[in-house]
């Protein structure tokens, strides 16, 4: 609280005083008193004036400032009013009602918009389990039925079905922690299953594979690294050169596993590298492509995070590596063993 | 003997095309049209294996699975569009075999079909395929003529069996490479013909000549 403001909204009590002052010095000179007794009867009233002030001033700042710290420190500051004890003074009281009437607006608001997320959310994610029937049926038709245009149909499909598992996990990404087994996945595995589900698309745009031989298991949700993988060979695709590959290798560090995914794609400019993981972020080689989203990278990096996998992107000009790193925890192995 | 597999799942397009799958890849195959009487409909078709899906109308695929498993121990695929861990959990616990989420390759879920079917009726596959006097050896990866051998790779190995199981009728590139990249070998149009090059000069190296024909902007025949 500022001094200087305090005074000057206790103007009107100090301009009374004054009133009360020269009144009173007035009555005294005409009633014969002498100066110097008059001098001394205002300066013992200004000191008690000057008392008060300070002393109500210090209070009331003390009080303030403790609601203020009280405040600074709560998480969630629209629930002051709960803690607040329940003020003496009349217009504190006041605001206190209102503080009180705001907290339970606030309250019910949240509350509301909660539940309207909550049910949205819960409304996408069964969406998206219903459209997989639908899709999963077309798959069947065109796999039972290949032709040149039914293979193409597949390839749309598979685009499909990367942006239907995109919506689903970031419906999904917030509450994560409920929804993953950490078990032991055969790497090698687990590149091979993200390549069949991208068979057509790749296929369709003449992408060469080349899987190097892994050894490597690592302890990891197997769904989720699929759907990482779905996203990087996804990228691959959109941002391929003119003789599109996608080199698969593992490289063994210490107590590291790194999967690289090496493309010789159009690359990411050494300016957008750090903002890739960035939500909506296109960059400039994303604008020259027309469905660039900015949300794949975005997911991979948080559920990267929240799986504990490293994620790192490298490109010089040209060709993108993407490289996630496992931890081979020698204490999963130990407590198998 | 033909595998018997029973298809429980509500959606007719895909019951109708995963019977056809099932019976095109040499099973036969039944699905449950009557959801309301499906265990007696299993214990009525007796089969070596079922597809089950997890939402149904009536009982869930859960209920019937524990209700299949009461009187019978063959192997339980559940295919399903929901993938989270709680229901793959689940079908697990109560006694389910393997757990595919939609929508699935068809290849996957072939290649988990045979493998369970093998491990209840124990009967390899076929490890020898011949063909006007040539034989194809898929453990040993190499074909015979005539007490001649020639080595293949394993890409050799894969096109070759997939001409032997095709043999008498076009095979086109395009199916052929669809079934290389299935057996997760990623090869292109160039690599397929490098390939077929040589094969052919390998067969010739032990006296098979003109045994894969090339029928133009069709593929190929074995003759």
């Amino acid at each position: 609280m500022n001094g200087k403001k305090y005074l000057m909204n206790k103007l009107p009590i100090i301009l009374v005083n004054l009133l009360g002052m020269i009144f009173l010095a007035v009555f005294l000179t005409v009633s014969g008193n002498e100066g110097d007794s008059i001098v001394f009867i205002l300066l013992i009233w200004v000191l008690v004036l000057s008392c008060y002030l300070a002393v109500s001033y210090y209070v009331r700042k003390k009080y303030l400032d403790k609601l203020l710290a009280m405040t600074e420190q709560l998480e969630e500051r629209y629930l002051i009013a709960e803690i607040v004890e329940k003020p003496e003074r009349a217009d504190d009281a006041i605001f206190f009602e209102i503080m009180k009437m705001a907290e339970k607006s606030m309250l019910e608001r949240i509350a509301e918009i909660e539940k309207e997320r909550r049910e949205y959310k819960e409304y996408i994610e069964q969406w998206i389990h219903e459209v997989k029937t639908p899709l999963a049926a077309m798959k069947l038709l065109g796999e039972n039925n290949r032709f040149d245009f039914t293979r193409e149909l597949l390839a749309q499909l598979e685009h499909v079905n990367h942006y239907t598992e995109q919506a689903l996990y970031y419906a999904r990404s917030e509450h994560t922690e409920k929804d993953y087994i950490i078990r032991e996945t055969d790497l090698a595995n687990a590149v091979h299953n993200a390549i069949a589900d991208n068979k057509y698309l790749l296929r369709q745009n003449g992408v060469a594979i080349i899987v190097d031989e892994m050894e490597e298991h690592v302890y990891t949700d197997d769904k989720w690294l699929r759907f990482i993988l779905n996203q990087l060979i996804g990228n691959a695709v959109k941002y391929r050169g003119s003789k599109p590959l996608i080199h698969f290798y593992s490289v063994k560090n210490g107590d590291m596993v790194s999967l690289m995914a090496e493309d010789n794609g159009i690359g990411i400019a050494g300016s957008d590298l750090s903002r890739i993981y960035d939500k909506g972020f296109t960059g400039n080689n994303g604008r020259t492509v027309q469905s660039s989203t900015g949300i794949g990278l975005y997911l991979c990096k948080k559920l990267c995070d929240k799986l504990g996998i490293g994620l790192e992107a490298v490109s010089e000009g040209e060709g993108t590596t993407v490289i996630l790193s496992f931890h081979i925890n020698d204490f999963v192995a130990k407590v198998q063993g | 003997m033909k595998h018997r597999i029973l298809i429980i799942e509500d959606d007719i397009t895909i019951q109708q095309q995963l019977k056809n799958l099932l019976i095109g890849n040499g099973y036969d195959a039944e699905s449950v049209t009557d959801f309301t009487s499906v265990v007696e409909q299993v214990k009525a078709y007796e089969p070596h294996l079922i597809l089950l899906d997890i939402k149904l109308p009536g009982d869930d695929g859960f209920t019937i699975c524990s209700r299949i498993r009461a009187f019978s121990d063959r192997p339980i695929i559940f295919v399903t569009s929901s993938n989270t861990d709680m229901d793959e959990l689940n079908s697990i616990m109560l006694g389910g075999d393997a757990f595919i989420t939609k929508p699935y390759h068809t290849a996957i879920l072939l290649a988990k079909i045979a493998a369970l079917l093998r491990r209840v009726s124990a009967s390899g596959g076929q490890e020898i395929l011949t063909w006007n006097d040539v034989c194809l050896h898929l453990e040993g990866s190499f074909v015979e003529y005539d007490g001649q051998r020639a080595e293949l790779t394993k890409n050799e190995v894969k096109i070759l069996y997939y001409l032997f199981s095709h043999a008498g009728t076009i095979c086109p590139r395009n199916d052929m490479i669809d079934f290389l990249w299935d057996s997760q070998l990623y090869v292109d149009d160039n690599a397929l013909s490098v390939n077929i090059t040589r094969i052919r000069e390998k067969l010739s190296g032990i006296g098979v000549t003109d045994f894969i024909k090339t029928k133009h902007r069709q593929g190929y025949l074995l003759s």
